[in-house]
């Protein structure tokens, strides 16, 4: 039965051959834009890393199109944009420095890439003392400060907290290993947990402005562990490097693999809190169809985020923590939930809802994950060819 | 006293960044209304004038000891902040009790919000550290009192607003989220307090 109903909704969001090739038209050429533009393609390692990105994202949005299925192909993507990001980062640490260790001349030069985790605890010390506290380059170098916000800001605006599932290398790791799950011993958590991100973003952005220090970069990020990390010198250092890393086993490893659920991002990043604030200022929105909904709760069991209980579901709403994955949708056997643009009549056209949400929120992931993508394959190619990464 | 007044003042949002990493997760766990707000705002500001006036007096007294042992006082502020945050810790580990937090305020924590005050008005923040210096060139204990006193009122103009909290709907998310911020905030203290406590490199 389910089996049935899946795919009769599967054919009602899925596009016929010819629309989804028309429709792909547009991404095609915006994508050769974006992702051919910028690189030596008279190089050849250079052009091979370009041009399978490329066929890549526009075979992973054509199929998103034909098929109906949002999740499925947009999980690939942002899951191989992860791991690529961390291949393409660290090659370029050991490139620029030899290490992965960030040593106070490092954070005193401006070197260390403004992390987009930090944004919400830059605010209220820029408001108040008119400085950034984090310790980048504001315009140059690898992420500087200026450029990250600008993109923060487009992307928040477009589709808020779709960061989390459409954009944020960080999220793809977390993702990644929930995904490994096939079958969860970890069944529920208690609900009250789910407020956890807020509580994290409350003191990180409390004390960042108490101590005119990034305070997440410093002892909280679990991401440390696998990008760049405070040299260990010091009975400090040590401890933080222990905090990062137990942080990284624990909520990026252990909790997914075992709940299947992205814990990271669901119970823990103060980012993520924050970007929820955006769903409410943004035009596109998850929403249920109570009229098909048959109280299954496939739903809430499958949503990674904790972003559908009981309350939300009789409302016909996700939570704001919603980060426009798609997988209720793709999961739901009645076809009962849709994307929606806010301020129109639900269900009208839910296939033009959809389709008005896929372009941006799949043009800044082939931007951004296709960036993470090409700068992975290359160095993977370069250590194929040459046999080492760097250089 | 004006000078200590305008001190407060000019830098009483920096006070009052100092001293919201335990005041405010604390109010958005108690936040029923503006009055209660309102109560716990002013017990906690309380706490922080005793906390000031104490050390005043204490500067007066054992100034010289503290000015000259950087090291003593990194292990007595480190020890502070271990308290503060074990009082923040007993507080944020009840965000699982489905008792009226008021109730248990009242019941078992009557004094938290002045403790809480008393021991952030002990920490050695930049805008206190400047009071300090001020006050340490008064000629007298009751000069280097009424310093310290005019700075407080300088500084609290600040809080006033918080009160404000209690308007908030969403009281039961908001009570979580105030206690699962002090454990966070706790586990921050507690982290560096331990390594100020160790003679720890915190600059
Ligand atoms: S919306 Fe959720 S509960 Fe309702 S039918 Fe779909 S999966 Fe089941
Ligand atoms: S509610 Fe649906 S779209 Fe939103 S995060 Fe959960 S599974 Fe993804």
């Amino acid at each position: 039965m389910t089996g049935i109903a899946s795919e009769t909704k599967q054919n009602e969001m899925g596009l016929s051959w010819g629309k989804a090739a028309l429709l792909s038209l547009p991404m095609l050429l915006l994508t050769a834009l974006l992702l051919l533009h910028g690189h030596n393609l008279k190089d050849p390692l250079q052009a091979i890393a370009a041009g399978i990105t490329y066929l890549f994202a526009n075979y992973i949005f054509f199929k998103m199109l034909r098929s109906g299925r949002t999740h499925r192909y947009r999980s690939i993507f942002f899951v191989a944009a992860s791991v690529l990001f961390v291949v393409s980062f660290l090659a370029n640490m050991f490139e620029m420095r030899g290490t992965m260790e960030l040593s106070t001349a490092n954070i005193l030069d401006g070197e260390a890439p403004l992390c987009p985790l930090v944004i919400p605890a830059l605010l209220i010390p820029a408001a108040l003392t008119q400085t950034i506290i984090f310790p980048g380059s504001m315009f140059a170098g690898y992420a500087g400060v200026a450029t990250m916000i600008v993109l923060w800001i487009g992307f928040s605006l477009a589709v808020g907290r779709g960061w989390c599932s459409w954009i944020c290398f960080f999220g793809g790791m977390d993702e990644g290993m929930a995904s490994l799950c096939k079958k969860p011993s970890i069944r529920s958590f208690d609900q009250r947990w789910t407020y956890l991100p807020w509580a994290v973003l409350l003191a990180v952005v409390l004390l960042s402005a108490a101590t005119l220090s990034p305070a997440y970069c410093e002892w909280l990020c679990p991401f440390k562990t696998v990008t760049e990390y405070p040299a260990v010198n010091s009975l400090e250092t040590g401890l933080q490097a222990v905090i990062f890393v137990s942080l990284f086993l624990g909520l990026v490893i252990y909790l997914p693999l075992k709940s299947g659920k992205r814990t990271q991002c669901g119970l823990f990043c103060p980012f993520g809190a924050f970007q929820s604030l955006f769903n409410r200022c943004n035009s596109f929105a998850v929403r249920i169809d109570r009229a098909r909904c048959v109280d299954c709760k496939i739903c809430l069991k499958e949503c990674p985020t904790f972003s559908l209980n009981e309350a939300s579901l009789a409302a016909g709403e996700t939570r704001s923590s919603c980060t426009k994955c798609g997988r209720c949708i793709d999961r739901c056997p009645r076809g009962a939930i849709s994307y929606h643009i806010k301020g129109t009549e639900f269900l009208r056209h839910p296939k033009t809802a959809r389709l008005l949400f896929l372009y941006p929120a799949f043009i800044f992931m082939a931007v951004i994950g296709g960036g993470c993508i090409f700068g992975g394959l290359l160095r993977l190619l370069k250590l194929l060819t040459t046999g080492s990464m760097i250089g | 006293m004006w000078e200590g007044f305008l001190l407060g003042l000019a830098t009483g949002v920096t006070c009052l960044a100092y001293c919201s990493p335990v005041l405010l997760p604390f109010l958005l766990g108690e936040a029923q209304d503006v009055r209660r707000s309102a109560g716990l705002t002013l017990q906690f500001l309380g706490g922080r004038l005793l906390g000031y006036l104490l050390f005043a007096v204490a500067a007066w007294w054992a100034g010289q000891l503290w000015r000259q042992s950087g090291l003593m006082r990194e292990a007595a502020m480190g020890g502070i902040y271990v308290l503060l945050a074990l009082l923040l810790l007993a507080y944020g580990r009840g965000f699982k009790s489905e008792a009226c937090a008021g109730q248990m305020v009242k019941k078992k924590t009557a004094a938290w919000p002045a403790t809480l005050g008393l021991l952030t008005g002990l920490n050695l923040c930049p805008p206190f550290l400047l009071a300090f210096a001020a006050a340490a060139q008064t000629q007298t204990l009751r000069d280097s009192l009424l310093y310290f006193f005019s700075f407080f009122i300088g500084t609290s103009l600040y809080f006033l607003p918080l009160p404000l909290l209690g308007f908030c709907r969403r009281r039961a998310e908001l009570k979580t989220i105030g206690r699962l911020a002090a454990l966070v905030a706790a586990v921050f203290y507690l982290y560096r307090g331990i390594l100020m406590m160790a003679g720890g490199l915190i600059p």
